[in-house]
This record gives C-alpha cells, structure tokens and sequence, in this order.
C-alpha cells in the first residue's frame, strides 16, 4: 500500500511524497520533485562569464543573492580575479540580507501556521495580527539589504564578477545599521515560539558547512573537509532531483549545521539564545532547524548592524576588478538560508565550457526522506491517515525546502 | 472576488513577489478572497474563481494540466512573469529531451518532461505582465483594476522611455555597455541601467522593436553571436 501525500504546500516550488507500507509495516519514503527541469548547467555554455550570474540567479527568486556570489566567487576562482576586502564585506552583508528576508519568510508565512494550527498566516492576522505584521517588517528589511546592493527585492543583477555595479553610500548603510537594531526584539520572540516544537524527524548525524560562515574553499563534512566532487550523486526514478550521499549516508545543510559547527561565531543576543537553547539545537532533530532559522535571524540582524556600520567607517573602495586570466576552473561555496551551495565552471577564452550547481534542497533530499520514514513508523497505526500526512508534511516543511533550486542537480 | 495562484515550473519568483507587496497585500484583501495560493497557503479549493495568476513555464505534464485546470476553472486568466508569458531562461532550451538525458540519464522522472513554453502557447490568456520579475506595483494596479471592473491596460513603450524620464545617462551609446533596453519592453523603471548596468532584456521584446537597428549598435561592442544568445536569453523571438 502507497500512502500519497499531496503537493506540498507553503513551500516553494513543486513535490509530493509517498509512504511505502507492506504487511502494515512502513517500509520506505520518497519525495518525490515535480518541478519540471530547468537546465541552467546547459544554459550557462557558450555565455560571456559577465552574463552567467545574472542568468543563475535565476535559478532561485528567495535565495538570488546566494546564487549571484557563489557564481561570482567561482567565476573569480577561475579567472584569478582578487577582490578588495569592501567588496568581501559588502557581499557578506547582502547575504545577511537574504537570511533574514529568507528566514522571516519561512519562519513567520510558512511555519508559524502549523505550530498555531491555521492553513496560512493571513487566516493568522485577526487573532494573531502583531506577530504576522512584525514578521513582514523583518522580511521587508531583509528586502531592503537585497535592493540596495543586489540592484533589486528579486534577481538584481548589481552583483558582478570583480564588485558591483553601484555602490552603497556611507549614510545607507548607516541607516541599514539602525534599521537592524531596532528589529532584534521582535526576532526574539519567534525563537521562544519555535523553541517550543516536541522533537521529529530524523537526527542530523552528519551536518555540513562550508569552511567558514557564509563562505569557503571547501565543505565540512564530520571530521573531514572535502570537494563536493566526493559526494555520490544518485539519479532516482521518482524524482526531477538526485540524491546525495558521502560514504553511503545521506548529509544535511542549513541553519541546524550551521549552528552546531559555527557556534563560535554566535555571540551576544543570538549567543544568549542559543546557550538557552542549546540541548535542544545538539539533539539534533531536523524540527529544530527552525529553531535554529529562529536564532540564526537575531545573529543576522546583530550582524548586519555591526558589518553595515564597520563598512561605513572604514570607507568603500569602488569599481570592479578585472580578470587576470581568461581560462581557468574554479568552485564557489556559499552559504544559502537552506544550507551550502556549490557553483562550478571552467571558462575558456571568457566564455563558460562546463558548468554545475549543486543546491541545498538536493543535498538534503535523502535526510528528508529518512526524516519522513522514521516519523512515519513512530506515527502509522496510531494517528489517523490524515493527521499522519499533515504531521510529514510539517517535517518536510522544517527543511524550509526550495524545490525550484533542486531540479538541475547534475554533473554534465 | 475569488483570486488563485498557480505555480508551474520556475523559480519561484512571481508568486514571492505578490508576498513582497507587504502592507498592500492587506488592500488586496479587502477586494479579494485568495482560495488557493500554494507557496502561501495550505488552503485547496476546487472552486470557480474570478481572476487566476499564472506563473512559470509548461515544462511536464504536470505544469499542463493545471494549467488546463487553471483556465477552465477562471473568468480572468493572467499570464505573470517572463517565464509565463515569453518562455524566461528555461524556455530558451532547444531540445529538452536531449538535455534532460544529458543531465539525468536514462531515468523516467516523476511526470513526463515537455518542451517548456510560456502558457501563451496552450491557453487564450486575458492579460499579460512580463518581467523576471514583473514590477510589483504593475500587479497590484492590474488587481485594483480588475476589482473595480476596469479594463487594465498593457505596456507598450521600450525601457529606454523610463531610462529617459529618469534623466540616467545611456549606458549603450555613452558608456559602451551592452544594453537591450531599445527593444525591451517598459515596465520595471528601468532598473538595470539606474545602476549603471546593461538592460538583460528581461521583460520580453517591446512593441514596434527595431531589431536589426538595436543589432547594428551592439555589433561595435560585441561579437555576433555574443548577441544573439543576449537576445534570446528571456524569449525565443
């Protein structure tokens, strides 16, 4: 017997999943990704390495940014292009922006409704309308970030191989700084609403990162540091995504891995959030990676501050940097609000000739189908089938998956 | 009124941005009952309804039948977004099923795998609002419209207008940057070159567009066939 759930909703991009039971045993999960194929490896070829990131973002309108700076970083990589450290900077901090756009948007739209058991949070807004509306302004202040530096709210296209094309002025980021600041107290009251969700799915035994936070040369994987080039990809006949193994396990990305192999770098608000919570992150249970969106928000918002601030005094060197070579290969690592993601190319004579993009939502596909099989067995028998399937369907959700992102998961 | 998004393939984009008009979401409200809208809502409605969005590309079987389902089911169809209404960057592949086993192998895949299209080829569309992504104010204004019973009118002037009235300096003729902004449709305020960057032609060819004059110009900067895989980055033309 085959236990279908529908399309996913308050998620973006298209999937279902199934529940494989045989002789009243739950024997096997599948997520199965409708979103139809995309080819961005195949669009990439032939193209000037000035066009590919504006084309790449594309990949993904909630995690643009993401898109943009690993496809610049692997472009820079390849074409020993040294940008100046504002220009490091300033990129952190548009990735800020984007965590905090992402995760308000998750956390407050997409989440909330189930801990608060409503189908959406408009249906939220007469009893519960401060929280929704505290929620909108975060997320429209993560928007704010994305338009003045990205060039706009979705696929700006101002962030470029070498720099940007406008810069910043002092006095905008200044107010980007008190803008932040003003927004921690709000952030905090959603931790201590996610903090209260009972342990599920599966255990993040194996959290992934990339070499620093936001940013790296490679991927951290346990007690290795590895190319993604190690990890299995597997095509499944289900699903438009494959699936991604290291030593035959499947891994996890996102703000749960991020937590627990950065925590250094949490400090103050986010850092006393975090010391209150901490059983709770290192038990590891993928329903507290929203727990972990939560306190991840604060940090963002404490550093946002502090980076915008730091910017505007040290001063902004501009213009671009040009390419000290015309061929070469190179990998991008960055750090999505859904975990790491890996652009590569080789270019040659400026134009790309091969191209790959691995997307966190790929790399957790086999995580989340454990994630499913195991509340599955705890669950199947003693709930009723459609409580069941809203149950996974909330698990699912803890991912904070973006389906769009995982179908051109592919080593051409 | 009733209004429903549906979502066919793309990255969603178009659906995030109607989460992006904030407070102006709230006026929507007071017009419109949202029945179904997955990325926002869990809601599922089998009802008619007044104005349905649609967004991305027809690239399954999937993507076709709830398009069908879309238009028999709504008074007021909208194509939103570039990949809807032109094709957008996925719509630019030349043969899907050579790349899909390029890229997947000999696997079937969850549904079966189409050449993807803007709606615009399978279903009679009401109105359209280009742009990857479409102006957010465009949409909202086209709601507001419909909601009073009015007519919303169409675009029909080229992203060199708006760069015009917003006094930027020419980024093609003054700066010799690439720039796609004489053929491409207005609409986004021209937002690309405020930043002293080349128009990417997002919102689809405009009306009237001289592509051979535009050609003739980028020639001066760039090989040809550098420009044609510009040109066809959004649209197939």
């Amino acid at each position: 017997m085959i236990i279908e759930l529908d399309e996913f909703t308050r998620v973006e991009g298209i999937g279902k999943a199934e529940i494989v039971v045989e002789d009243g045993t739950v024997k096997e999960a599948r997520v199965k990704i409708l979103e139809g194929p995309r080819f961005f490896e195949i669009l990439t070829l032939g193209r000037s390495y000035w066009d590919v990131p504006d084309l790449e973002a594309r990949i993904c309108a909630i995690c643009y940014v993401a898109h943009s700076v690993a496809s610049v970083r692997a472009i820079e990589n390849a074409l020993r292009i040294d940008v100046p450290p504002t220009v490091e900077k300033l990129r952190e901090l548009v990735l800020w922006g984007e965590i905090i756009e992402s995760h308000a948007l998750h956390l407050y739209l997409l989440a909330l409704p189930d801990i608060f058991g409503y189908p959406d949070a408009i249906s939220m807004i007469p009893k519960h309308g401060e929280l929704i509306k505290e929620g909108l302004t975060i997320k429209a202040f993560g928007n704010t970030i994305r338009e003045l530096l990205g060039g706009r709210e979705i696929h700006g296209i101002n962030i470029k191989p070498g720099g940007f094309g406008r810069y910043p002025r002092e006095e905008e980021l200044e107010g980007i700084a008190k803008h932040a600041e003003s927004l921690v107290k709000f952030a905090r009251r959603i931790v201590g609403i996610f903090a209260s969700q009972e342990p599920r799915g599966a255990k993040a035994e194996i959290p992934m990162v990339t070499s620093e936070y936001l940013w790296g040369d490679d991927l951290i994987v346990g007690e290795d540091r590895i190319q993604y080039i190690e990890l299995d990809e597997v095509p499944v006949n289900y699903s438009f995504a494959k699936h991604t193994y290291y030593k035959g396990k499947p891994i996890f990305v996102g703000a749960l891995a991020r937590l627990l192999l950065k925590e250094k770098y949490i400090q103050g608000e986010a850092g006393r959030l975090l010391d209150t919570y901490k059983d709770k992150i290192e038990s590891r249970y993928v329903i507290y990676n929203n727990l972990a969106q939560a306190i991840e928000l604060v940090y963002a918002l404490e550093r946002v501050a502090e980076l915008s601030n730091k910017i505007a005094s040290e001063g902004i060197e501009k213009g671009i940097v040009e390419p000290e070579e015309k061929s070469g290969e190179g990998i991008g690592y960055v750090e999505a609000p859904r975990g790491v993601l890996v652009h590569h190319y080789r270019i040659e004579d400026g134009k790309v000739v091969w191209s790959n993009t691995i997307t966190p939502t790929a790399f957790n596909q086999g995580m989340m189908e454990l994630s499913l099989l195991e509340d599955a067995k705890k669950m199947y028998g003693s709930v009723p089938e459609e409580s069941l399937k809203k149950k996974l369907e909330e698990i699912v959700r803890a991912f904070d998956p973006c389906i769009s992102c995982s179908v051109h998961f592919v080593r051409l | 009124m009733k209004l429903a998004v549906f979502e066919l393939t793309d990255c969603g984009g178009c659906a995030l941005n109607l989460l992006f008009l904030y407070d102006r979401l709230f006026d929507i409200l007071e017009f419109y009952d949202i029945v179904e809208f997955h990325m926002a809502s869990s809601r599922k409605s089998k009802e008619r309804v007044d104005v349905a969005l649609v967004t991305g590309t027809v690239s399954t079987q999937r993507d076709l039948e709830v398009l069908r389902e879309a238009r028999n089911r709504s008074e007021y169809l909208i194509a939103l977004g570039t990949c809807a209404t032109h094709g957008s960057v996925q719509g630019s592949v030349e043969n899907a099923k050579e790349a899909f086993r390029r890229i997947y192998g000999d696997i079937k895949g969850p549904t079966k795998v189409l050449e993807p299209r803007p709606i615009t080829e399978y279903v009679p569309v009401d109105f359209a609002i280009p742009g990857c992504p479409y102006n957010k104010e465009e949409v909202f204004q086209v709601l507001m419209n419909l909601a009073r019973g009015v007519e919303p009118v169409a675009k029909d002037y080229p992203v060199c207008l708006e760069c015009k009235l917003n006094e930027y300096e020419c980024v093609l003729l003054k700066k010799g940057i690439p720039c796609l902004g004489p053929v491409t449709a207005g609409g986004c305020n021209a937002q690309c070159p405020a930043l002293g960057l080349g128009c990417i032609g997002c919102r689809g060819p405009s009306m009237d567009a001289n592509i051979p004059g535009l050609v003739e110009v980028l020639k001066k900067i760039l090989p040809e066939e550098e420009i044609a895989k510009k040109l066809r980055t959004f649209t197939r033309w």
